[in-house]
């Protein structure tokens, strides 16, 4: 209890500590989210006319009153209004996150397909063939960005083969290219990751002596040495979520795919200052949350580490 | 183990389906009348993502034929009735509108004054530009009749009510930022913010039922992914497809490629109220140094039109204007009227060189290129021009002061009428007044064009201000640039519009697969 307390006030810390940054860079950047609302490229417009709306949507205060102001909105869990569609932000983050969330959580799926079985045989296989083409294959992936990898996938599943839609949202299948953008840009880190981890692992003295007491060799990999060698990959999965989350903007622009990094580009194109604050602090709780369930998955898979902690 | 693996991997590849999304247009659950046959369906390919299709805020609904607006501007320029079907005033500021009879709305409400009036005010309430664009102080609503009182006279108030923003609605009906009801050929079906809108034939429609049954008008902001989409299959429509793969689809017979000359024109700035830029015979310099076919075929692969004023050739009111030397040797002349010395086909100062600052931005691709030959050619003059490439162009332009040059590209005539960009462009308070031009025979110009009704008046006044501008070469214009759509053979009717406003309509088809 104690500590969810703590961990729920070093949230709250957080959050304000990055919205406030997120809030005096946003306004410190050039750009008019006034001349935007104004059409001020196909609308007459003067200066002072600029001025009056500027003053009546209260950008004119000063910064620390327009800080104030959103903060309050924030305790009572109101962001505001989008500029782009004048509704409510929290609606139009909600709206948005669940086309995210399936991105990410097919992105993982397509990263644990490629990287785990990879890993591990190239971890078991050391010096072997398989190991010597999962190396190339990590090069490879670490090395091509991926909104080239989706144009090249675009290119053969959409394009010549006509197999997938290379963009939009609706079914299943439009979920396929951008997922395999994303995770396979992934899997080539994880991969690494697993073999070493993995190989660390079967050095260990539990799985020399579970395998000289004869229990069976896939038993051994999946019961002792696959769980102790999660741990850690598990762990630097915690810190990677946040680049996962943000990396899905490039691929969700790519492929049209209305998730919440393509609502949050829109918004920095439209000045859309309530929208793009509202991201920051729905991302900060995200990623706080995944890093919790991170924890705790990890100190349920290396009782040694739950002990620790109960200790400390 | 490797079978254990194996079993891993397919139990991973079943959790991954199961993650399948539901349907997020509820297309499962349409109507049996929208159940239409699909031979009759096309895609259309958009280059910007709308978030909402409030047509109060946004302008897909009247582009994807959802919604119409009082008056539209026909490909001519003219502006043309369409859901008023006359118009008149005899000051200027006392308005009447007739409503064209016999119009429903998609959910069968008939369109009468009173629901127009509805719309417009409600445009005005969450929209601050349409409220400033159209000035209206007070409106009247007898059966078909409008009547509008505008807060001055403003006789090109009329022109004001093409814009997409004006576009009527049927108020009552509900969540107007996804499922808006127009008068439109097309009513929405679903709409997936960023993503698509997709439409259905609306049978009641008082202009002709549509071709198509279904349209889908979806969004993508990467040139690449849409030509894709359009290889694929995927879309039969395609807005600005990327420029460096023309020479692909004019060579495809499968495809067919529309150019046609916008309502934008690409200028080079001068700051007005800067250094050498006060001087009027500095900019006939630089206006001389451009290349402007350079620009256009080069750097354009020819899409696009010489320029020689801030308006299309075609417009009524625009003056003949007298052909200009140009190149290195009229820039010469011109920077020696202008008190500087040329020696050895150098441009000195008091023995110096001239340090510029031009500064422009990289969404329109050709404006660094462009930079970089006018650097190159003003080198050959012994000027320096260093350029900075800048992400809120606009601000930079109206905040800063330490600038010289700059490139743009403003929409020069989106309704049709003249005064818009003379208001903006050359007022010294106008909101696109870039070059900080500040000229009161020019601003008595434009103050006399905003009371004046008489429509030969007008255009006599709109040419004095075009030839003023010319005369003191506030600006110098470029090229107009083309609008680029790209669509496969199956398309049939298929209209390029200049002012980009109208894009699915009642006669576009396609033939069935």
């Amino acid at each position: 209890m104690k500590k969810l307390v703590q961990r729920s006030l070093e949230l709250l810390l957080f959050i304000l500590l990055l919205s406030f940054i997120s809030f005096v860079v946003m306004k410190l950047a050039p750009g008019d989210a006034v001349r935007e609302i104004m059409r001020s490229d196909d609308v007459a417009l003067d200066h002072a006319a600029i001025e009056k709306q500027r003053e009546a949507m209260g950008l004119n205060q000063p910064l620390w009153q327009q800080y104030g102001n959103w903060l309050t909105g924030l305790v009572r869990l109101d962001l505001g209004e989008s500029y782009m569609t004048r509704r409510p932000v929290l609606s139009e983050l909600l709206g948005r996150l669940p086309a995210t969330m399936m991105l990410t959580g097919a992105s993982l799926v397509i990263m644990l397909i490629i990287a785990l079985p990879l890993g591990m045989l190239s971890a078991l296989y050391s010096g072997r063939a398989i190991d010597r083409w999962s190396r190339v294959i990590a090069v490879l992936g670490t090395s091509v960005p991926s909104f080239w990898l989706g144009i090249l996938l675009i290119d053969w599943f959409s394009v010549k083969a006509g197999w997938l839609p290379s963009m939009g949202i609706g079914s299943p299948k439009h979920l396929i290219l951008p997922s395999i953008t994303l995770g396979m840009t992934m899997a080539a880190v994880y991969l690494r990751l697993i073999r070493s981890s993995m190989l660390a692992s079967l050095q260990q003295d539990f799985v020399q002596g579970a395998r000289a007491r004869g229990i069976r060799s896939g038993r051994v990999v999946f019961r002792y040495a696959l769980r102790h060698a999660l741990s850690p990959v598990l762990g630097m999965f915690g810190v990677s979520i946040g680049s996962l989350l943000g990396g899905t903007v490039v691929v969700e622009v790519l492929f049209a795919y209305p998730g919440m990094g393509k609502l949050v580009m829109d918004a920095i194109q439209h000045r859309d200052y309530p929208v793009i604050q509202g991201y920051m602090v729905l991302m900060t709780l995200l990623i706080t949350l995944a890093n919790l369930v991170v924890d705790g998955i990890q100190a349920w898979l290396n009782p040694e580490m739950r002990l620790r902690g109960e200790k400390q | 183990m490797v079978k254990s693996l194996l079993a891993s991997c397919l139990l991973i590849v079943i959790s991954a389906c199961s993650t399948a999304p539901a349907d997020p247009g509820g297309n499962a659950a349409k109507s049996s009348k929208e159940a239409v046959s699909q031979s009759k369906e096309l895609t259309f390919l958009f280059n910007f993502a709308s978030q909402t299709i409030d047509p109060h805020l946004d302008y897909t609904p009247l582009r994807a034929g959802v919604t119409e607006t009082l008056v539209k501007l026909d490909e001519d320029l003219n502006i043309k009735p369409w859901l008023a079907d006359r118009w008149e005033s005899a000051d200027g500021q006392h308005w009447v509108f007739h409503i064209r009879e016999g119009v429903t709305f998609q959910n069968g409400n008939p369109l009468t004054a009173e629901a127009v009036e509805q719309s417009l005010k409600r445009s005005m309430e969450v929209n601050p530009g349409v409220q400033q664009v159209l000035g209206i102080d007070q409106m009247e609503a007898t059966g078909q009749e409008l009547k509008i009182t505008t807060t001055q006279p403003f006789p090109q108030f009329p022109s004001e009510l093409v814009h997409p923003n004006t576009a009527v609605l049927d108020v009552s009906a509900t969540d107007v930022g996804k499922a808006p009801v127009g008068t439109g050929p097309f009513r929405v079906a679903s709409f997936v913010a960023g993503s698509s809108l997709e439409v259905v034939r609306y049978d009641e429609y008082w202009d002709g039922i549509a071709k198509l049954n279904r349209a889908h008008f979806n969004f993508n902001e990467d040139g690449n992914a849409r030509l894709s989409a359009l290889m694929s299959g995927g879309a039969d429509v395609v807005y600005r497809p990327p420029v460096e793969s023309l020479s692909t689809l004019e060579q495809d017979n499968q495809y067919h490629l529309d150019s046609v000359v916008s309502l934008r024109t690409h200028e080079l700035i001068f700051n007005n109220q800067h250094g050498p830029f006060q001087n009027e015979y500095v900019r006939k310099a630089f206006d001389a140094l451009v290349n402007r076919e350079e620009l256009m075929n080069d750097i354009m692969g020819s899409q696009a039109t010489l320029a020689d004023g801030p308006f299309l050739s075609e417009f009524p009111f625009v003056p003949a204007y007298t052909s200009k030397q140009t190149g290195t040797a009229a820039a010469m002349e011109w920077f020696k009227k202008a008190g500087y010395t040329v020696t050895d086909g150098k441009v000195m100062q008091d023995g110096k060189a001239l340090n510029l600052k031009l500064v422009t931005y990289s969404s329109r691709a050709e404006f660094p290129i462009f930079a970089q030959a006018l650097q190159s050619q003003a080198k050959e003059l012994g000027i320096n021009i260093s350029i900075e490439l800048l992400n809120s162009y606009e601000d930079y332009l109206l905040e800063q002061d330490d600038w010289d040059l700059g490139t743009y590209s403003p929409l020069i005539a989106p309704r049709g009428d003249a005064s818009y960009f003379l208001n903006v462009a050359f007022k010294p308070d106008g909101s696109l007044n870039f070059g900080k031009v500040n000229d009161p025979e020019l601003t008595s110009i434009i103050n006399q064009l905003d009371q004046t009704v008489d429509i030969e008046q007008r255009t006599t006044l709109i040419k004095e201000a075009l030839e003023r501008i010319d005369d003191q070469t506030y600006y110098s214009y470029l090229v107009h640039p083309n609008t680029l759509v790209a669509y496969n053979d199956r398309v049939e009717n298929w209209e390029t519009s200049k002012s980009e406003y109208y894009m699915l309509t009642n006669q576009l088809d396609i033939q069935a697969k």
